[in-house]
């Protein structure tokens, strides 16, 4: 999530109205306000309004929102006469060039760090931490156009940003601090990006660092925008979004010839909707007129079509109009979610229980008939818990997540009573006799079923505690079944069962092996008992 | 006053004639240990009945050690008689007494050693330790040096003499009912009759119960079972599905873009298995890279099968409900889902790599964005939240999407969970021709507002002593 700083002044001028009439509203264009301070908010936006990055775009939007000023803002371009060449080679490497001219930028601490900042969201947001995009902003009065994206040699030098000495593109991976965060981008590639200007000064090795040379500052009066990266639309959405809020500040925007096309042209996209379709979906009344009003609210060109069509203008800092929808959700937002009637759908449904649940609700009746306490034990666990403190062999199929969080957590559980004896330990001081239960999701071969187990602790625990306790729940359950003796290295020879239904073992009971306590640091003994769920008549088959 | 045991009662009885006396002549008189005339004298004390007198006494028994000192002497006592003028130190060494007597001797002074001889100083003697050994005293440093040395034991013993008040003479002289008591009732009382002329023993009801521990389902399981329950009444199927799913269904088959930073390594937990992709697959794949037969753009860039392949544990539970809504495409569908879902998050008291989702689905002709504001409102006025409000929100299968937001008393607004329609995008590659509203929540964020909980934790390693305090019924106000 994207949490922009609007200072109230700046937010104030832009938007031409006080801060308590914004910030009242802001959340209901979508947005969290996060806190609001002496001479500024911070005001979260979701990542699909990359536009709403800047104290400019979100008075753009809150001018329309407020009736202020409603419809398609008008972004003039006109041609710079720049050139930008592109290297061919570099089509495996960065192949796509987005590039703008802004003049008359007239800046001062707030819309400094406005344009800063945006730059810094759009690199999260629409560049996937600059894999996707990368974007420079240049000081044009300090190079000589035109311009020449190339694939460079990796040892080539120039003065990174805040540097005082000249280093290779290789050094700079190595140790400039912007260097070593993006290295991974690029450090595979057997030539890297570069931006040069005619006279072979470097303004950029994208997507790592600026040249010093090409410095923005406080003074700074003519813009050169690069944008580089790897998709053509992302691209070209981050070039619009800074443009636009750049234009917003008072700056004119001038285009660049890159492989003899203008770019950019700051031009809406057209689409035309159905107002029918939109008012079945969000559940009002809408004519053509209504719609396209509700969506000049929202920044939209639009005006009324014929009967049931709206002919949509979407600015070009929209990235996020991907589908008629989209707009819908515009029309819905620019309604008043709070003025939509809230009404349950009219249709007649029943509802119907999952059987597996209804199975567990009945294993859990059983479990609490009989004393035990119910525990919720997490589903991530790890072999020592599982298997060595159990003296079990590790089951095949166990699955093993790719990078644990921690090495509590590598392995999602097999089974029940490891976790039920590790809860034990967990409440060694408290009042004896426990006796707990558990019921719950396994997961074997990348398929999920449920087990239930118990155990009970007190001195007197034993074999007969743990096959009564688990004969009742099997018979609660109508789980038709027979006992032959176990191996099972978890309980004691000759103190424990297998419990087989339908030719299958389909659970164990007895008593915890001492040297099993001993592993759980458990002192008195333990009868328990698992149950595989699957037995239970009508089971489903997942 | 409480009601007199009948054991108080004969005890009174029989110090109506003592008045005073040791409690083992009283136990003498009643027939029983002087233990339990003690606690029988305690609780009539307690009824202002008897006066109870503890008499400590300290006396010093003598250890196994000190007995044989005792008719011996003590180590340097022996050693100092055995020395002769002319000992050396190897006789004395020879002497059993050697080990222990001479440290002491040496630390008392009363011998000196030049080169192999050993002689006395003068004058040497052991007379104040055996004094103390044979009358010891507690007030003598000697007998606490014997003390420390283990030759001498200082025990109590204790005594009790019990009298009876005034208060207890006239309860005793108004007369008592020394009838045998009858505990429980037997068989034999009851079918006999004879319980007509026994003496019930009577309780005291201002005394705590010892407390019984029922067995009982998590006070979180209760949360989600109220959940699925008003969601039965609702009308709706309860789904159960798989934790692990392949990324197809898990974020493919919702319009998630494959570089989705959510996809990423360290928000997901993957798994190294794979799994076959559906039949009809490509009908997403079209829709990502170019939005299909829908009015949609789609993604653009590429789409590959590899990172659909591949499993990962469920980051939602919509992956269970999208399957159901691919496997039954016509309307109505009304269905929900409680279970785990997994994100690799760090864990704190605030955060867990898995928590309970709950999720819930209606696809039918004509529902509308207005309909899933109903429901919303309806589910949380049913979980006891009188103030519901919605406002826009972002979601990447849903279009439009919101956020629900309940009042909650002392707290305000808090956020409850997202909804939205699902995107076309979602929908047209699997068949599914109508609007599907679909909405989720944290379980486990209710929980730990209703528990009071300060570590979520707490709900998967829980303290038993916690189980058993929480009632079944918990008091609720206001939804919390």
């Amino acid at each position: 999530m994207a949490v922009i700083t609007l200072p109230y002044k700046y937010l104030e001028r832009l938007t031409r109205t006080d801060r308590k009439t914004i910030l009242d509203k802001v959340a209901l264009i979508g947005s969290d306000v996060e806190r609001t301070e002496e001479d500024h908010a911070d005001v979260e936006f979701f990542p699909d309004r990359p536009d709403l990055f800047s104290p400019e775009g979100v008075a753009r939007a809150m001018r329309g929102y407020l009736g202020i000023e409603t419809g398609l803002p008008s972004y003039p371009v006109r041609p710079s006469g720049i050139k930008f060449t592109v290297d061919p080679q570099l089509a495996t490497i960065r192949p796509v060039l987005g590039a703008a001219v802004i003049r008359g930028v007239k800046f001062d601490d707030e819309s400094i760090q406005s344009i800063m900042s945006l730059q810094e969201a759009l690199h999260w947001a629409v560049g996937r931490g600059r894999s996707k995009v990368a974007i420079g902003i240049h000081d044009m009065d300090t190079v000589k156009p035109p311009f020449h994206y190339i694939a460079s040699r990796r040892s080539r030098g120039f003065i990174p940003l805040d540097f005082t000495e000249k280093m290779t593109m290789d050094e700079i991976l190595e140790k400039h601090p912007k260097g070593r965060d993006y290295a991974k981008i690029v450090k595979d590639f057997p030539l890297f990006p570069l931006i040069v200007d005619d006279d072979d000064h470097v303004l950029s090795f994208p997507p790592i660092i600026n040249g010093e040379r090409t410095r923005v500052t406080i003074d700074t009066k003519n813009i050169l925008l690069d944008t580089t990266g790897t998709d053509k639309r992302a691209v070209a959405v981050a070039v619009n979004i800074i443009c636009t809020a750049m234009a917003e500040a008072g700056a004119t925007i001038e285009s660049v010839e890159i492989g003899g096309v203008q770019t950019p042209t700051l031009a809406p996209a057209e689409r035309i909707v159905s107002v029918q379709e939109c008012s079945r979906l969000i559940g009002i009344e809408l004519t053509p007129a209504t719609m396209a009003e509700l969506l000049r609210k929202m920044r939209f060109g639009a005006e009324p079509a014929g009967t049931d069509k709206v002919k949509v203008q979407v600015p070009c800092y929209r990235a996020d109009i991907m589908h008629d929808w989209d707009l819908f959700e515009d029309v819905a937002i620019a309604f008043g979610y709070d003025r939509i009637i809230a009404a349950p759908p009219a249709t007649f449904t029943v509802g119907k229980p999952h059987p597996v649940q209804v199975n567990a609700a009945l294993a859990r009746e059983a479990f609490c008939g009989l004393g035990y306490l119910e525990v919720m034990p997490f589903t991530l666990t790890n072999e020592d818990v599982l298997y060595k403190r159990m003296q079990r062999e590790e089951k095949n199929g166990v699955l093993h997540v790719m990078h644990p969080i921690s090495i509590e957590n590598t392995v999602v559980r097999t089974e029940l009573l490891p976790l039920l004896l590790e809860f034990l330990t967990l409440n060694r001081h408290r009042e004896l006799p426990q006796r707990l239960f558990t019921v719950g999701d396994v997961v074997l071969d990348c398929r999920t079923h449920q087990q239930a187990s118990g155990v009970s602790t007190h001195p007197e625990a034993d074999f007969s505690e743990a096959y009564a306790s688990a004969d009742a729940v099997l018979h609660e359950l109508s789980i038709d079944y027979t006992v032959k003796e176990s191996q099972d290295p978890a309980f004691i020879d000759g103190r424990r069962g297998d419990i087989v239904s339908g030719g299958k073992t389909i659970g164990v009971f007895g008593e915890i092996h001492p040297a099993v306590l001993t592993a759980f640091e458990l002192e008195h003994s333990v009868a328990a008992f698992e149950i595989d769920l699957r037995a239970v008549p009508g089971y489903p088959a997942l | 006053m409480a009601e007199l045991t009948q054991n108080e009662k004969r005890l009174l009885a029989v110090l109506e004639k003592e008045k005073k006396a040791d409690a083992p002549h009283l136990a003498g008189l009643l027939g029983a240990t002087p233990e339990a005339v003690v606690q029988w004298a305690h609780l009539a004390q307690d009824n202002g009945l008897t006066a109870v007198e503890r008499i400590v006494a300290k006396e010093f028994v003598y250890t196994d050690e000190g007995k044989t000192y005792l008719k011996n002497g003590l180590p340097e006592t022996q050693l100092l008689r055995f020395i002769l003028p002319g000992t050396t130190l190897a006789d004395l060494q020879k002497h059993e007494a050697f080990r222990i007597g001479f440290g002491q001797l040496r630390k008392k002074g009363l011998v000196k050693v030049e080169g192999t001889s050993v002689t006395k100083t003068s004058p040497a003697s052991t007379d104040a330790d055996e004094s103390a050994l044979k009358s010891p005293s507690a007030a003598d440093p000697k007998t606490r040096e014997l003390i420390k040395r283990g030759i001498l034991q200082e025990s109590e013993t204790v005594r009790y003499t019990i009298a009876i008040t005034p208060q207890g003479l006239a309860v005793a002289r108004k007369g008592l009912d020394l009838r045998e008591e009858t505990g429980t009732l037997s068989r034999e009382q009851i079918i006999s009759g004879t319980w007509k002329n026994a003496n019930l023993r009577r309780y005291d009801v201002t005394k705590l119960p010892k407390k019984a521990y029922p067995g009982k389902i998590h006070p979180y399981q209760r949360i989600i079972a109220e959940m699925r329950e008003i969601l039965l009444e609702m009308g709706f199927t309860e789904l159960y599905g798989g934790i692990v799913q392949q990324s197809f269904w898990n974020f493919d088959a919702l319009f998630q873009p494959q570089d989705h930073p959510a996809r990423e390594m360290q928000d997901t937990f993957y798994l190294k298995e794979t799994l076959p992709l559906p039949e009809g697959y490509e009908k997403v794949k079209a829709m990502h890279i170019s939005g299909g037969e829908t009015s949609s753009t789609g993604w653009g860039g590429v789409w590959k099968e590899e990172k659909a392949e591949q499993c990962v544990l469920r980051t939602h539970t919509t992956s269970v409900s999208i399957q159901h809504l691919a496997n039954n495409p016509n309307p109505p569908v009304k269905a929900f889902c409680i279970g785990r879902v997994y994100r690799r998050e760090t864990i704190d008291t605030t955060h867990l790599a898995e928590f309970e989702q709950l999720e819930g689905i209606v696809m039918d002709e004509n529902v509308t964005f207005g309909n899933l504001l109903g429901i919303l409102r309806e589910f949380y006025h049913r979980m006891g939240f009188e103030g519901v409000r919605f406002k826009p929100s972002y979601y990447p299968y849903t279009e439009p999407s919101l956020d629900a937001e309940v009042y909650v008393d002392g707290i305000g607004w808090i956020e409850m969970g997202g909804a939205g329609v699902f995107r076309e995008e979602v929908t047209a590659p699997l068949g599914i021709n109508y609007p599907v509203l679909a909405w989720g929540l944290g379980v486990s964020r209710i929980a730990m507002l209703r528990l009071g909980l300060k570590d979520l934790r707490y709900l998967h390693k829980s303290d038993v002593a916690f189980l058993r305090e929480t009632p079944s019924l918990r008091k609720t106000k206001g939804g919390l």
